[in-house]
């Protein structure tokens, strides 16, 4: 009887057992689930090299080779890379954010001389650039030589003895090695005197993920580039230093040493917060100081990572989607027109066609150039229409001014230009146009130039070496009212013919130009911080002038044929990239309030 | 410190105890074995059945997922012969593929991959996100190196990686032409899924145990019970309660043994009584004889007494004799009624206690002195051994005389001439008198048949020597009727020793005896072991 009980146990078990594990639901109600993060985010998969540590059979060539390889491997502090070194090892440390020279490729490396136990290796290449201590990349293409001095170690292998300069506390890599090894990470800071913030963007070395959250803090308390900082401040005091970063109960906890106390608890939590949301895996942080916690303002003390819209980039709430914005085109009857849906609505504008319209984010002003491209056109916007007089005339006929534009503040900028020099115009509301005097680009011809939605940057598109390149500069207002554009630095080599651009958001640029070998002018998305551009769309455009973009707004690009009017084309659905180009708006020039 | 020590040593006490409780409950009760062993062995089996059902899912789970990581390593092998196939490498194609690899690994790594440029010796190739190259193990390098061009393999190792705990892994290679690729999934969500796979399975086991167990008690309970009444009704029965009765309930095999028990006490039940008339039948008859016999025998001896007394004047001297003889059978068989009567009536229970408080010494004194004159007869000498206080106890004077003369008598009789002994003991509950003899004494058995109605020791010794053979069945019958033992003792040629126990206060339990049964002296093992003639 027991021995039945027992079988009939164990064939209970089994068919609860067979039935548990076999059933896989083959119906059901549907489950939706959070749209997929498309942007890339910091804390992204990424791929690492692994160095090889010196082999003893190698010649002084190989030696080299291996050093430079190894150089580009991060794990416990270039521990791997030591070993190629002779004995002071110890004085070579590059850090966890060491400076970088940057290669177009692996370094050719040849070996200039060889005695019994010394040689010296000479490696030559074409330098792009370098990465700064700071993270900021600078542009400086040159063909360099180096040389590393080698000695035969008396247990026999070689090893390196002397470095070049350019290694001595720094790296040499190709650019393979820093694409792969560097993440580029935006670092948000205020604008001086606004309360929006300024994405900084700097090179980070992608050591571990689980790092990184620390290595952001770090370096967001060490403060903005040399290239942004002048145009932005921290609410950092100087000085304050992370104590400790982690997790707790699913909660980033950053602990701040003491010196954080004299900094405003909602500005530091601002920067924190936009800084931390990069890592996808991040929802909630706590900020604490000296091991308390703070609470700022408006805030819990368990903080979202999104939270703090007030502060973004692009103004209040453009995070959070709240960017429907009213579009503007010039209608094909050459009046400025509010578009609704697809349909512009003309607004009187008096007898003054506006070519290249602009409206302020107030919708209070707009502005434009005339038909001829002569003087610039600005005027008050009114419920009845639009009065706009001549507010800048050109100095010759050789000049002509860029599209004018907004800023958040209300003041009008403009760049007049001729084939070898350009004056940038800025006119604060109320008061007269005056000239920037300390303008970068004053021997370049303009062919745009764009303020971001944060005031402290502006793009632009300048000829150099005859072809047209996009820049990017940062916009430094003085306390007693000056103002300074310079430091212009170009953001993307891949586009060697571009037309117009406009700012998608904060990090993205929306450019209308030639790639390479392309032969048609194409819409595409740069990043700032200089990733990869990404093309926009598919499908014919004709020829297209301008380009308007905002954020969370479909990019509208004005095409112009060669005889009347034109169209304004939309993508069919904006959210996707790559939607197809359809162009049912007749009219010219779109534009967003900026 | 004692406190401490004494409670130290409570504690092993009272597991000891708890043990042996358990033990004692474990012998004694059907259930509580049956419902142990069904724990036993059902907990048993579903251990069985629950590693080997975990170690088929983790089977099934492994199998899918090498098959999966399979497939993956196939098409990432595809990739990188298309993307690179066998020309010499400048470095950043080998980058751009695994950037495409690493885009498919996944948001927060499904898997990691791992490349290896045979042919390039200034690294040692390109690795996802944390992983560290040691997570591959040698002997997957080494089977992939000595395999063929296109030779894959898989295995399973730890995965360690930079600045977070290492955990288990699948690792599966592929070669193609000089490069060697790696993909390692991590195991760490299938390993949390077998947990909780095998963590329900071990509680659905406890609950399926416990189940199991309960339904035994409940089984046993339905069977044992039924059993347990069928005991206590056998006990009340073989305590001589005859009308006890089972219930019976229903028609199942319970019910049946509940009527067979029945049938059987109601068939003993009958017997018993049948006996009992039949042996009352017997004694009265016996009774009836005697009495019957009593009236011609009254008779015969008035004029038995008269032919005695006239014997002188019988002419023939044969007819004297005759008379002589007439004379002592008479006597005898006078006796033997007497003591047929006595034992008829013990037998009927008609015997009574007539106690009175006596010093026993005082009895065995009386009673040496009656045989004085037959020991010195015999040539016997009496020696006596008394306590110097009294022993008194409640007896019945006449039934213990009887008992003393049987025993006096039979030891002159049997006691070749030698000395007896006759010793009286007492302690707080018991009086007890020795009577020792040195003749031919007992053989091994013969003490108890001693008490048989008409043993002898020598069948072949007439019946007109000695008692009737009756006198030792009466002794025993008057000393049970006291409470009180009287038991033999005695060895070939070392004589026989008889003793009386009686309890100090008539009726009371008689727990042991002041005297030894074997004599002290006396070597050698006993005959008999003691012998308690009341059971």
């Amino acid at each position: 009887m027991r021995c039945r009980r027992s079988l009939l146990a164990s064939v209970a078990l089994l068919v609860l057992g067979v039935t548990g594990c076999a059933t896989v639901p083959s119906g059901g109600r549907v489950i939706s689930g959070r749209p997929a993060e498309s942007a890339e985010q910091a804390d992204d998969p990424y791929v690492r090299l692994i160095p090889v540590r010196p082999k003893a059979e190698w010649g002084p060539g190989q030696l080299v080779a291996g050093f430079l390889a190894a150089s580009a491997g991060f794990d416990d502090g270039h521990k791997v890379a030591r070993e190629y070194l002779a004995g002071g090892a110890s004085s070579w440390n590059p850090g966890p954010r060491p400076s970088v020279t940057v290669f177009d490729d692996r370094p050719r490396l040849e070996v200039a001389e060889q005695g019994t136990g010394r040689a010296v290796v000479r490696a030559s290449g074409s330098r792009l650039g370098s990465i700064g201590a700071d993270g900021q990349y600078l542009a400086d293409p040159d063909a360099v030589e180096v040389t590393f001095e080698l000695t035969k170690t008396a247990s026999g292998p070689w090893r390196i003895t002397g470095l070049p300069d350019a290694a001595h506390n720094g790296l040499l890599l190709s650019k393979s090695d820093v694409e792969r090894a560097f993440r580029t990470v935006n670092l948000y800071f205020f604008a001086a005197g606004r309360p929006a913030l300024v994405p900084n963007g700097v090179f980070l070395p992608l050591v571990n993920r689980q790092n990184l959250p620390a290595q952001l803090v770090r370096a967001l308390l060490e403060g903005p580039t040399s290239w942004l900082g002048p145009a932005v401040e921290s609410a950092f005091p100087s000085g304050t230093r992370l104590r400790r970063i982690g997790l707790e109960n699913d909660v980033i906890v950053v602990d701040l040493t003491a010196e954080a106390r004299g900094g405003s608890a909602e500005r530091m939590s601002a920067q924190l917060s936009w800084t931390l949301r990069q890592l996808s895996e991040l929802g909630r942080w706590k900020l604490q100081i000296d091991g308390r916690t703070v609470t700022p303002n408006g805030s819990g003390s368990v903080q979202a990572v999104r939270s703090w819209s007030a502060n973004a980039p692009d103004g209040p709430g453009s995070d959070e989607g709240r960017g429907d914005q009213a579009a503007y085109v010039v209608g094909s009857s050459g009046h400025l027109s509010r578009l609704a849906g697809d349909q512009p609505q003309p607004i009187d504008s008096g007898e003054q066609r506006l070519a290249r319209p602009a409206v302020s984010g107030d919708f209070q002003e707009v502005a434009g150039l005339s038909s001829s491209g002569d003087r610039v056109l600005a005027g008050p916007l009114t419920a009845t229409g639009a009065q706009v007089r001549a507010l800048l005339t050109r100095r010759d006929d050789r000049t002509r001014f860029t599209a004018p534009h907004f800023d958040r503040d209300g003041t009008l900028w403009t760049v007049e230009t001729s084939r070898d020099r350009s004056w940038l115009w800025m006119r604060p509301r109320g008061q007269a146009p005056v000239r920037v005097s300390q303008w970068g680009l004053a021997g370049r011809e303009i062919l745009a130039f764009r303020l971001s939605r944060d005031g402290a940057r502006a793009a632009v598109i300048a000829r150099v070496d005859g072809s047209a390149q996009v820049q990017l500069g940062r916009i430094v207002r003085d306390k007693g009212g000056g103002t300074e554009a310079g430091s212009f630095l170009p953001v993307s080599s891949e586009l060697v013919d571009a037309i117009d651009l406009s700012w998608r958001d904060y990090g993205t640029l929306a450019v209308l130009g030639r790639k390479g070998n392309d032969t048609r002018v194409l819409p595409y998305l740069i990043p700032v911080s200089g990733g990869a551009i990404s093309s926009l769309g598919v499908g014919a455009l004709g020829v297209p002038r301008t380009i308007a973009a905002a954020p969370g707004a479909p990019v509208l690009i004005g095409t112009r044929d060669n005889g009347s009017g034109g169209q304004v084309c939309r993508q069919r659905a904006p959210r996707d990239l790559l939607s197809e180009w359809i162009c049912p708006i007749p009219g010219s020039d779109p534009t967003y309030p900026h | 410190m004692n406190a401490a020590r004494r409670a130290a040593g409570a504690v092993p006490a009272a597991l000891r105890r708890l043990v042996r409780g358990g033990y004692a409950r474990w012998r004694r009760s059907i259930q509580v074995r049956v419902v142990t062993s069904t724990l036993c062995i059902s907990a048993i089996v579903v251990a069985i059945l629950g590693a080997f059902l975990t170690q088929q899912m983790s089977n099934a789970l492994m199998d899918g997922k090498v098959k999966a990581a399979r497939l993956q390593l196939d098409e990432g092998l595809s990739l990188v012969q298309r993307d690179l196939g066998s020309q010499p490498d400048n470095g950043s194609r080998l980058d751009n593929v695994m950037a495409g690899l690493k885009a498919r690994s996944g948001p927060s790594g499904l898997y990691e991959v791992y490349i290896r440029d045979t042919r390039d010796s200034s690294f040692d190739g390109y690795s996802t996100n944390e992983l560290r190259v040691e997570s591959i193990p040698q002997r997957l390098r080494q089977e992939l190196g000595d395999g063929p061009a296109d030779a894959t393999a898989y295995t399973f190792g730890k995965l360690s990686y930079v600045g977070r705990p290492s955990e288990r892994g699948l690792i599966v290679g592929g070669k193609t032409g000089q490069f060697e690729l790696y993909y390692l999934f991590p195991l760490t969500q299938d390993q949390h899924t077998l947990t909780i796979v095998s963590r329900a399975l071990a509680g659905v086991g406890v609950v399926l145990v416990l189940l199991l167990a309960a339904i035994a008690s409940l089984v046993t309970r339905q069977v044992v019970i039924p059993v347990r009444l069928a005991a206590q009704g056998a006990q009340r029965l073989s305590a001589g309660k005859l009308e006890e009765r089972m219930r019976v309930r229903g028609e199942d095999d319970l019910a049946r043994l509940a009527r067979s028990f029945n049938e059987m006490a109601a068939n003993l039940q009958d017997k018993i009584m049948e006996l009992e008339d039949l042996s009352q039948v017997q004694r009265q008859f016996v009774s009836d004889v005697s009495h019957e016999l009593r009236t011609p025998l009254t008779t015969i001896r008035i004029a038995a007494d008269m032919l005695y007394e006239h014997r002188d004047t019988f002419d023939d001297p044969a007819v004297g004799r005759s008379a002589e003889l007439l004379q002592s059978q008479l006597e005898r068989f006078e006796s033997l009624l007497a003591d047929l009567l006595e034992i008829s009536r013990h037998d009927a229970g008609a015997a009574t206690l007539d106690a009175d408080p006596l010093d026993m010494r005082d009895l065995v004194l009386r009673a040496v002195g009656d045989i004085q004159n037959l020991a010195e007869r015999k040539g016997s000498k009496v020696l006596l051994q008394l306590p110097g206080e009294p022993c008194m106890a409640e007896v019945d004077r006449r039934r213990v005389e009887r008992i003393m003369r049987n025993l006096l008598v039979n030891a002159v009789e049997h006691g070749e001439g030698e000395d007896i002994v006759v010793s009286v003991g007492a302690d707080r509950d018991a009086v007890a008198v020795a009577v020792r003899d040195h003749g031919v004494g007992l053989r091994p058995g013969e003490g108890q048949m001693v008490f048989d109605r008409f043993w002898r020791a020598d069948p072949a010794r007439a019946r007109t020597t000695g008692g009737t053979g009756l006198g030792l069945s009466i002794s025993r019958e008057d000393a049970q009727l006291h409470g009180g033992w009287l038991q033999a003792w005695g060895e070939p040629g070392a004589g026989s020793q008889f003793r009386l126990s009686l309890p100090r206060v008539a009726g009371s339990e008689l727990r042991g005896s002041p005297l030894p049964l074997v004599p002290p002296g006396a070597g050698g093992r006993p005959l008999f072991a003691e012998l308690e003639v009341s059971e």
